[in-house]
């Protein structure tokens, strides 16, 4: 777990790319994201997440087809590898452990 | 992608620095990305702020993983590479102690040295900063078309010429001179000196009042907006605000303290009190009056009417506020305009053209006419910096000089270092990091000799009128900062090439039998740092020798024991009344102005039967000024004693009598001369000549009249017996307080005002010197460690020469005869140099001293002994030392 090194929003385009299937390339998922959280991403932020988790090995990707949309350009389409499904399943677990674990006395205690 | 009717491309320069910096494996699906957002943010929002988005996203890519690398595509941690070259450096500013300190000392002294300047100048650049519009003020200057150099002052028409006609100027003003004098309120009294002015100036300007609105104080005639000084004076504790004082006009101003006889101005009253005295400006005045007061003061004929008057440029300072976005040369352009119209038809004026002076270009600035502020000009810093850089070289010469002497002792390690693959620019960077961390210690030495450097520089005399605060700020710090990065570089860069460049082979195998610019670099520059050495301790004892000079010159009138009094525009006679009464004296007299003072009024004269005019100065004396002065008469008789006529009867030098073309003096006595083509005056004796112009000027002796004119007199002149003189002062100023309650009693020896004059030229001696004392010291502490260093490594051999024999005085000899040879050369060039280059400068001067090759072979045997006392010690110690310790130790 602890070598994983994924980062919040790091697991947040990972999850992404899972979710688009074959669409997951750079604007898609800053859409979808964009939706998702509400809030205003730049290509920049998603493309450096893409590429860090590409190096880490969470990530492969290849050229898909061009559009006229792109200026003619490719688009990249990128999927998780075995790896990063079960870094993702781990960190879930991890995570649904934790809330099941938790006290009930933790919420009380929030209202006062 | 071909264009189609209504496809809009992304902006152009976002693209292609997109193309520049993204890493081109990624460059292709960035590129698509980016283009289907824009294409995106066509459908919701305009184009222009797509095209925004776009070049903002672009700048948003700019990130570690997405860029290309600065060097290449490779990684490599390069961290542990930069601690050893730390460390090396660290270690060799350690081990070679002595080298170290020269190179240090060297450098720091420099840097100390740049480092004044810097803050001189950044004194200078912070005046005038508080003003918010600063960058669109300019103050409008005028080029005379009768006069070599710009005055800064110009017609009093031209405000309301510029600001009616020109739509580019949104707001003029003007400061006239002419108000300065005595105010008097309930029994206090002031002295003050200031400007009319009107209210936009308040509008331009960030002056602040502490009291008083500064949109109405310059509204009404006769109100008055003074500083805090002059508020304590006349009002003490008292509420300043809507008083009205008394004032009479003396005709003093920022310039002089010489006046007239005092006028009633009338009443004024106090709109302002200004919020600060200490404001860094040019602008230099105790009191701010409404323009709106001239109004009656021209009715009654108190003042001179210029308002319409564009011949008369002498009384006015316009500045103007230009609007956002114009710039110098179209302010500049319309300013043509209107000179060209103004001055077509004027005879005098006609090429006189105006000109924009920014405001935060004025300090420092260009010498003007008529500047407001006594400052350094602009080129004195081109020079003082010039010779700062000449000492900063100096010591970068020694860093490079020694480097280079020493890098025989790093050879081994050079050839490791290339062994084990460290490319030539690796090398070049360890040098020169080497060098910047003996730039940066020096940075921390030099700023601590800068304290001292700085307080000594606050003493000299000229600058109780230059008013140099210096005082740092961070900028000033980073720029120091800047500078020895700067210095580092520079001293580490030759050194670092060279060093760099042996082939680690040779390197390696043999020390001895590299050789590195024997002949060559190392010694030249040895010989041009003592070249220069000499040139400035040659030209720093003429210097000095021509300020003696000047001291003891002979005026041919005598100033000795003579009190100089302003009358502060008192009446000379009543004057002259109580102050002879003082016993200890032997004469008074009254004048004008004083002679070799640096002012004179001319006047034309010629004969009546010649159309020639001569240029003369034209003094008024009483009758006793050739007693006191000591002046000798050489024919015909002195002036007579005050009367109705009296001022028609001149006495004349023999000078003036000459130029007007009389050969003995006693011819022309009696003569009638015609001045100005008008007044018939008689000539009624003639006296010896004398000198009247500053000293350093070309022209000291001048044609000169002297005529009887109480009226005009501004100075009462004290003869006193030498001895007891604090109590006949004492005694002058008793009586003084008797004709003037008011005015304090001013008085200096004329003896003290004369010196005061050569002054400057001391200190600008003092400079001289002290760069030439840098200079020395630094080309002594390289020689030094030249020496250090040859000698070091000629211990064996000097141990084997005194094993077969040789003695101590010949192996001195032989250890010091290559820098003697050094110096000797040094001499050889630098000696002929100094000798033109004094005489070059000395041939401005008419009293100049006399300046033979004597001073220059006093200069370069100093040179000499200096050199031989800094290798001396060295060469002896090692020729003296007990051959089986320097054999032993291998």
């Amino acid at each position: 777990m602890k070598k994983t090194k994924l980062g919040e929003f790091e697991e947040l385009v990972l999850l992404t790319v899972v979710v688009l299937q074959e669409e997951a390339y750079g604007v898609e998922i800053k859409r979808e994201l964009e939706e998702r959280l509400n809030e205003r991403l730049s290509v920049g932020s998603i493309q450096s997440a893409l590429k860090r988790m590409e190096q880490k090995g969470f990530l492969t990707s290849e050229f898909g087809e061009a559009t006229k949309k792109r200026g003619g350009k490719r688009k990249r389409i990128y999927s998780a590898t075995p790896y990063a499904h079960r870094v993702l399943t781990e960190m879930k677990d991890v995570r649904a452990g934790l809330w099941a674990s938790m006290p009930k006395l933790a919420y009380d205690l929030k209202i006062i | 992608m071909s264009n189609t009717q209504n496809h809009i491309n992304p902006p152009k320069w976002p693209l292609k620095s997109l193309r520049f910096f993204v890493k081109k494996e990624y460059l292709e699906e960035i590129e698509g990305d980016m283009e289907e957002v824009f294409q995106d943010n066509l459908e919701q929002y305009p184009i222009k702020k797509s095209k925004r988005k776009y070049a903002w996203e672009m700048v948003k890519l700019i990130r570690p993983g997405l860029i290309k690398n600065l060097h290449g595509n490779y990684h490599l941690n390069q961290y542990g590479m930069f601690k050893n070259y730390f460390k090396v450096g660290v270690r060799n500013i350690i081990k070679y102690k002595a080298f170290s300190f020269i190179n240090m000392f060297g450098l720091a002294v420099a840097m100390s040295v740049c480092m004044l300047i810097i803050l001189m100048l950044a004194d200078q650049k912070s005046y005038d900063q508080f003003h918010e519009k600063k960058h669109n003020v300019y103050r409008i200057i005028m080029q005379p078309g009768n006069h070599k150099r710009p005055y800064a002052t110009g017609p009093i028409p031209l405000r309301e010429a510029l600001k009616t006609n020109y739509p580019i100027i949104s707001e003029a003003t003007s400061l006239i001179k002419g108000f300065g004098g005595d105010a008097v309120y309930n029994g206090s009294y002031a002295e003050m000196r200031g400007f009319f002015t009107d209210p936009g100036f308040f509008r331009m300007f960030d002056f602040k009042l502490a009291q008083g609105d500064e949109s109405t104080a310059l509204n009404k005639p006769n109100s008055l907006i003074i500083n805090r000084k002059i508020a304590f004076q006349l009002f003490g504790d008292e509420d300043p605000l809507g008083k009205t004082i008394d004032f009479s006009d003396r005709g003093i101003d920022v310039f002089t303290d010489e006046g007239r006889a005092p006028v009633d101005w009338g009443t004024y009253t106090v709109t302002g009190v200004l919020a600060d005295d200490n404001y860094k400006t040019h602008l230099n005045f105790d009191v701010l009056v409404s323009s709106a007061s001239l109004e009656h003061l021209y009715k009654e004929g108190k003042i001179y009417n210029a308002s319409t008057n564009w011949g008369d440029y002498s009384r006015c300072y316009t500045y103007v506020l230009v609007r956002d976005n114009v710039n110098k040369e179209e302010l500049n352009d319309v300013l043509e305009h209107l000179s060209v119209a103004s001055y077509r038809d004027s005879e005098k004026l006609k090429h006189s053209i105006f000109m924009a002076q920014p405001l935060t270009k004025i300090t420092p600035g260009p010498v003007l006419g008529n500047e407001l502020n006594s400052t350094l000009p602009l080129f004195a810093y081109y020079i003082l910096a010039g010779l700062a850089f000449v000492i900063m070289i100096f010591a970068c010469l020694n860093y490079v000089n020694l480097s280079i002497a020493r890098a025989v002792t790093r050879f081994k390690e050079i050839g490791i270092r290339k062994v084990n693959g460290a490319k030539r620019k690796d090398l070049i960077f360890q040098f020169l990091s080497e060098s910047m961390i003996t730039a940066l210690l020096s940075l921390v030495l030099g700023i601590v000799l800068l304290f001292f450097l700085k307080s000594a520089f606050l003493n000299l005399w000229i600058n109780q009128y230059l008013n140099f605060e210096l005082s740092a700020n961070i900028n000033v710090y980073l720029i120091f900062l800047a500078l020895a990065i700067v210095v580092g570089v520079i001293a580490g860069i030759f050194p670092a090439i060279q060093l760099s460049g042996y082939k680690p082979v040779k390197a390696l195998k043999n020390l001895g039998s590299i050789t590195i610019g024997r002949l060559g670099i190392r010694k030249t520059l040895t010989v041009s740092q003592f070249v220069v050495s000499l040139l400035f301790i040659v030209t720093s004892i003429v210097g000095f020798n021509q300020f003696k000079h000047f001291m003891e010159y002979e005026y041919s009138f005598n100033a000795q024991n003579v009190v100089n009094i302003n009358l502060q525009s008192n009446d000379y006679r009543l004057v002259e009344n109580a102050l002879s009464k003082v016993s200890g004296i032997s004469g008074v007299t009254g004048c004008a102005y004083y002679p070799a003072t640096g002012r004179n009024d001319n006047t034309y004269i010629r004969k009546t039967a010649s159309d020639d005019p001569v240029e003369a100065i034209d003094l008024r004396v009483d009758e006793n000024f050739i007693n006191v002065m000591e002046l000798e008469l050489i024919a015909g008789k002195n002036l007579p004693p005050e009367g109705p006529n009296a001022s028609s009867y001149v006495l004349i030098t023999e000078r003036t009598a000459k130029a007007l073309g009389y050969e003995h003096p006693g011819d022309i006595v009696g003569e009638l001369l015609v001045e100005r083509g008008e007044k018939e005056i008689r000539v009624i004796g003639v006296v010896e000549d004398f000198t009247f112009s500053l000293l350093f000027l070309k022209q000291i002796m001048r044609p000169v009249v002297l005529r009887n004119e109480p009226d005009k007199f501004n100075f009462a002149s004290v003869k006193v017996t030498s001895d007891n003189q604090d109590q006949i002062i004492t005694q002058l100023k008793e009586n003084w307080k008797k004709v003037d309650p008011i005015h304090p009693f001013k008085y200096e020896l004329y003896e003290h005002k004369l010196a005061s004059y050569n002054q400057g030229i001391f200190d600008l001696v003092s400079v001289i010197g002290f760069f030439a004392f840098l200079a020395i010291c630094i080309a002594c502490l390289g020689l030094l460690g030249m020496a250090i260093y040859t000698t070091e490594r000629r211990t064996k051999e000097i141990g084997i020469r005194k094993v077969l024999g040789a003695d101590g005085v010949k192996l001195t000899y032989l250890l010091s005869r290559e820098f003697l040879i050094l110096l000797s050369i040094s001499i050889a060039i630098a000696a002929p140099l100094s000798y033109f280059f004094n005489n070059f400068w000395l041939n401005f001067l008419v009293v100049r001293v006399e300046f033979g090759f004597g001073t220059v072979v006093l200069g370069s045997l100093l040179l000499l002994l200096l050199g031989l006392l800094t290798i001396g010690p060295q060469t002896l110690r090692v020729s003296g030392r007990n051959p089986v310790d320097s054999l032993r130790d291998e």
